[in-house]
């Protein structure tokens, strides 16, 4: 099968700088997504998932650098275009779908003309035209056109994370981040938007980088995962792969933590102690000090991100030796 | 209810324990005010909660699960009267509490704890720990002296398993981790010795690794305080580690409860069915069949008459009859609000 890659990351690193002092909220992370593949980027709050996003579109807060790496959208490298440059970019090659819909959209504006705006902006296209694309995207994402005249209020949780959806494709970008976009959702819902983002994603040969807390919406929707600690990944490879033939001790752990509905009813795993302060993490391996396979070499020496098998990668001594029952 | 049930099985009564909460009725209809028009028409409410009739057993952990909106805090926040209901009965171990009076309500409630979703907002970051623990015995006299009120924060918090406790206990929020904010919350209820705990989602806003601990810890506590255990949470797997018994609400009301592995394994109600088909499972390989529910949950304003779920109902058909269904056993403790 050909592989198209569409977004490139290469050994991205980006710290925020708190009072001077680095925090290093992502180091040197490398992921590919092609075109069609939908890349669930998943770990806990603090891991660096929603920075990557950030990077990669350019839209840090102002103590965020990008300190390394490269991120190659369609063969582009965006870590060294101009500000103006990257503008004209967002949306058009990669737009973003932010987790809280009631939030994305202004209040006292109507949608329509919220979504229009940006396609003038980028498109130079007449008011009436960029309607009409609109009418045709809510149709495409199940609203009625007849309600884009509305304001967000108007709109339901679902119904509003549809509209952002239709923002979103309305400059016909070639990948969609979307940062946890159906968390905020109930699940009947939640799985409505999920099958509606893949069809779209077919439709419009999309890559899909997708950020999220809950392991389970990446098992059943992602074609391959990489898991975040700590500002690294720490293992990547198809979802298959590393749900059940997981390399990394937290890849497990965290796999075991998450509730089945279905099945027998299985002990929950736990991780004890908290993931490390990113301003002073610790030496060695940062998942040492909660691993419970840790050794000598682990607090010492910082593992290496290796392709353990045939595109499955971890960042762990004992990748690939330890019984982890999977 | 626990009476009937275990006269079901085979006319013994099996069961000797009490029912710590009956709530027969409860309904709490928010009226909706739009504009001058609403003086001369008919009054509309929001009916978040409408009819609801449970009992809960002493020592028992009970899950109240739905999506948002159909009224589980609702539920929560009527029963321990932080929202007044508009009909109906609560009993707090045989005693009517929507009939008591401001002062004791007051010292009812020290029976009765609430647990909030969100640590990070509930506790206020310029206090120490050991006074956000201590809070409640100071403010109800029931302490002492300085001594004993230290004694007990200390008690507490170890047993909430912050240990060393003296260093925990002057530390203020920003010092802990989400998870220790919510033992902290678990300390401040903790320390009154309650009965009862409502915990509305305390561990939707912990991470996954975290969210194991907690639970343990909560079950740990409950033998060894004695408690009794109202979860309310939006997500089923969630509630099917925490609780023995689930009510599953649409819209203001019981579609189904029962014990919590019969109502997952065998759901009768046609939500039900559809909520547990939809939940998403950390296994890639396993194929799932889904139920997909047209639309989206109406608001409680202008229901449908008869039964509520019917609009989106995919058994919908012979056999639904225009009213609303009650509630009807269709197995030992299995409870289901649907005419088929």
């Amino acid at each position: 099968m050909d592989r198209l890659p569409i977004l490139e990351v290469e050994s991205l690193s980006t710290h925020y700088y708190l009072g001077g002092k680095p925090v290093r909220a992502v180091e040197d992370v490398s992921f590919t997504i092609d075109k069609q593949e939908t890349l669930g980027v998943a770990g806990e709050s603090g891991c660096g998932k929603t920075t990557t996003a950030y990077s990669i579109m350019r839209i840090l807060p102002v103590n965020g650098k990008i300190i390394g790496g490269k991120v190659l959208l369609d063969g582009e490298d965006l870590t060294t275009k101009t500000e103006e440059q990257m503008r004209k970019l967002r949306w058009r090659s990669a737009s973003i779908v932010f987790q809280y819909a009631m939030n994305a959209f202004n209040p006292v504006l109507r949608i329509v003309d919220q979504i229009t705006e940006v396609m003038m902006e980028k498109f130079k296209v007449s008011e009436e035209e960029a309607e009409d694309i609109v009418a045709n995207l809510f149709d495409e994402v199940g609203l009625e056109p007849s309600r884009m005249r509305d304001y967000p209020h108007e709109f339901s949780g679902g119904m509003l994370q549809r509209a952002i959806i239709a923002q979103a494709l309305s400059c016909d970008p070639k990948l969609i981040i979307a940062d946890e976009p159906v968390t905020a959702l109930d699940v009947i819902v939640q799985n409505k938007i999920l099958d509606l983002l893949r069809s779209l994603q077919k439709k419009y040969d999309l890559g899909v980088l997708f950020i999220t807390h809950d392991l389970s919406v990446v098992a059943e929707n992602c074609d391959s995962t990489a898991i975040m600690y700590a500002g690294n990944i720490v293992e990547k490879g198809s979802t298959s792969n590393v749900f059940k033939r997981s390399l990394h001790p937290y890849t497990y752990k965290l796999i075991g933590a998450f509730p089945r509905i279905s099945g027998p009813k299985k002990r929950l795993e736990f991780i004890p102690g908290t993931p490390p302060n990113l301003l002073n993490p610790p030496p060695g391996c940062k998942f040492h000090p909660r691993c419970p396979f840790s050794e000598d070499i682990c607090a010492n020496q910082e593992p290496e991100y290796l392709e353990i098998s045939p595109r499955h990668y971890a960042k762990c001594h004992f990748a690939g030796q330890l019984n982890l029952g999977g | 209810m626990p009476l009937c049930w275990a006269i079901k099985l085979g006319g013994i009564i099996l069961v000797t324990r009490k029912d710590i909460l009956e709530v027969y009725d409860l309904q709490k209809w928010f009226p909706v005010r739009s504009g001058i028009l609403s003086l001369f028409g008919e009054k509309r409410f929001v009916k978040a909660v409408d009819k609801v009739s449970f009992s809960i057993e002493e020592g028992d952990s009970l899950c109240i699960v739905g999506e948002s909106g159909c009224g589980k805090t609702t539920l929560a926040r009527t029963i321990l009267r932080l929202i007044e209901p508009t009909g109906g009965r609560v009993l707090f171990r045989g005693e009517d509490i929507t009939k008591k009076n401001r002062e004791e309500m007051q010292k009812l409630r020290l029976k009765m704890q609430i647990i909030f979703q969100n640590p990070f907002e509930v506790l206020d970051p310029r206090l120490p720990v050991r006074t956000l623990v201590g809070e409640a015995l100071s403010i109800h006299n029931l302490t002492e002296d300085e001594d004993e009120l230290e004694k007990r924060v200390l008690k507490v918090l170890e047993d909430v398993r912050l240990i060393p406790s003296d260093d925990f206990a002057q530390r203020y929020t920003h010092e802990l981790s989400g998870g220790q904010l919510q033992r902290v919350c678990i300390a401040r209820s903790l320390i009154l010795k309650p009965d009862l705990i409502i915990a509305d989602e305390p561990v939707s806003m912990l991470d996954a690794s975290i969210r194991t601990e907690i639970m343990n810890l909560m079950e740990d506590l409950k033998n060894e305080y004695g408690l009794t255990y109202i979860f309310i949470t939006h997500d089923l797997a969630q509630a099917r580690y925490i609780g023995n018994h689930i009510i599953v609400m649409y819209l203001g009301r019981i579609a189904e409860m029962g014990p919590m592995e019969e109502v997952i394994q065998n759901p009768v109600h046609p939500y039900t069915t559809a909520l547990v088909s939809n939940v998403p499972i950390p296994d890639p390989d396993e194929e799932r069949y889904r139920i997909m529910l047209p639309g989206e949950t109406p608001t409680p304003i202008d229901l449908p008459p008869g039964c509520r779920f019917q609009p989106r109902c995919q058994e919908y058909g012979e056999g639904c009859r225009p009213e609303e269904p009650e509630l009807r056993e269709v197995a030992p403790g299995h409870f289901v609000s649907c005419w088929r």
